[in-house]
């Protein structure tokens, strides 16, 4: 095959999608109101599959301070953190995240998806093992091939499957990174992560969670799955992104068992790209300071799945786990996925279209994923849109009383 | 230890019940683009022998793997 023939396949996947009247891949928000609302292709609909799960990007400090950084410090840094590239408030921003985290350092990165790539490619190296599970974002996989390590996979969410895999590995599990995520984010189910911190323990593994998912989401503080199960202090390394529930854009890498910071001059993911502009550290911070005291978000955010997981659940979908700020329906093919995004789309709701191999196991998904900033009235429209999928797409008879699902 | 007639049959018996329908698939077909897998098929494939062999294969062995043979030559020296 050569490289134009790859081009080509790809086109051909697309045009199949066009056939159908789906846009999925390329669809365009053309106006974006307030954290739930837009305009795609001329409607106004809501928005359910943009993962900002507190609503923060409308946040009136969040807002204000983005502003006022562009306007003290400029619209970019024009240089990596290892040059010019770092200003007072890149800091600033990773010692106030240490602080919310209980870590004894943190590294900032322009995005989530760098901070996989850099700290895991640079945490193991040739000679080392890394055992991720079969589920792991692309950023992780991506982390471990670079690396040079030694690569194996366990079946996701799977304690037991993990362990026969370090007991294979003897006394090289010292030199292991086992990574898991906390919450994942196209079926939206959530990791066994205290069995995943017995298991590491028991073999002298490390373990680095990566909480993108469930930071700002879980724990009375907002400070994920780990801090809900009470194991912070077991998990030897974390990541995580501003671009979920701090509503921005950017990564970190932190521990509390660890001193990170000096890594930091090792990772090339950290010294050779742009540092995140002035307005988007501002934002963060503001965020950081919400998450921490408004409880409020995450007692409305948790409502809401709730309310729709039990209503698809009742409308006869197939839903890929418990309730969760990720709610995937699993559809029988990429073509019958296509056309119920597009009903849900012609009806005012924007979720996202997963079609294989972006999903495990080949899936086709509708995946919606949920914000504290939908109001009840939002909620009520999304479940509507998907009772027309449930009628149109699925054949499912409506249900004879409206809000009876 | 098994031979790599073993793992070669292993393979196919696997590929045989999941995606080839009951055929045999030949030693030398390419998986990916000869016999149409996704990688996440591979990876399913890999997960299966792992369990038969009670082996853990290295992901990073599968760049150069393109057929059944290629597989088997990297699966018997683990058993």
């Amino acid at each position: 095959m050569s490289l134009l023939d790859k081009l080509e396949a790809a086109r051909s996947f697309q045009d199949h999608l066009g056939e159908l009247g789906v846009n999925a891949i390329g669809a365009t928000i053309d106006v974006v109101g307030s954290a739930t609302e837009g305009r795609i292709e001329g409607r106004r609909v809501v928005l359910a599959g943009t993962n900002n799960y507190l609503g923060l990007t409308f946040d009136p400090a969040c807002v204000e301070a983005a502003m006022q950084a562009t306007r003290s410090h400029g619209t970019g840094t024009t240089g990596s953190r290892l040059a010019n590239g770092t200003y007072s408030s890149h800091a600033a921003l990773e010692r106030e995240l240490a602080e919310f985290l209980g870590a004894k350092s943190t590294i900032v990165f322009t995005t989530g998806y760098v901070a996989n790539v850099g700290t895991i490619s640079t945490l193991a190296g040739p000679g080392d093992v890394i055992v991720l599970d079969a589920d792991s974002h692309a950023s992780i996989y991506e982390g471990a091939k670079l690396s040079g390590a030694e690569i194996y996979r366990f079946r996701h969410n799977d304690p037991a499957d993990l362990e026969k895999r370090l007991k294979r590995l003897g006394d090289r599990c010292s030199r292991t990174l086992v990574i898991v995520e906390s919450l994942y984010s196209m079926l939206g189910d959530i990791s066994p992560l205290r069995e995943f911190c017995e298991v590491k323990e028991r073999y002298g593994a490390h373990l680095l969670l990566d909480d993108a998912h469930s930071f700002g989401v879980m724990g009375r503080n907002g400070r994920g799955l780990a801090e809900e199960l009470g194991v912070e202090d077991r998990i030897d390394f974390v990541t995580g992104t501003f671009s979920k529930s701090l509503g921005s854009v950017g990564g970190w890498f932190a521990s509390r068992r660890h001193d990170v910071s000096p890594l930091r001059a090792q990772i090339r993911a950290y010294m050779f790209t742009a540092s995140s502009t002035p307005s988007v550290i501002a934002s963060t911070r503001a965020a950081l300071q919400l998450v921490g005291k408004r409880s409020e978000l995450r007692t409305r955010l948790w409502r809401n799945c709730a309310r729709v997981h039990s209503a698809l659940e009742g409308l006869g979908f197939t839903l890929g786990a418990p309730a969760s700020p990720v709610i995937a329906s699993i559809m029988d093919s990429p073509e019958q996925a296509a056309r119920a995004w597009q009903v849900l789309l012609d009806a005012g709701v924007y979720v996202n279209l997963v079609v294989p191999p972006g999903a495990p196991k080949n899936l086709s998904l509708l995946r919606c994923s949920l914000s504290a900033a939908h109001t009840p009235e939002q909620i009520e429209h999304i479940i509507d849109a998907y009772a027309l999928v449930a009628e149109q797409v699925l054949g499912k008879r409506r249900p004879a009383v409206a809000g009876a699902v | 230890m098994a031979t790599y007639d073993e793992c070669v049959a292993h393979i196919q018996q696997l590929l045989s019940e999941t995606v080839a329908q009951g055929e045999v698939v030949a030693e030398d077909v390419d998986l990916i683009e000869e016999l149409g897998l996704a990688s996440l098929d591979v990876m399913e494939l890999i997960e299966h022998l792992e369990d038969v062999f009670d082996i853990s294969f290295p992901i990073n062995e599968l760049g150069d793997v393109r057929t059944i043979g290629d597989l088997a030559r990297r699966v018997q020296p683990l058993t």
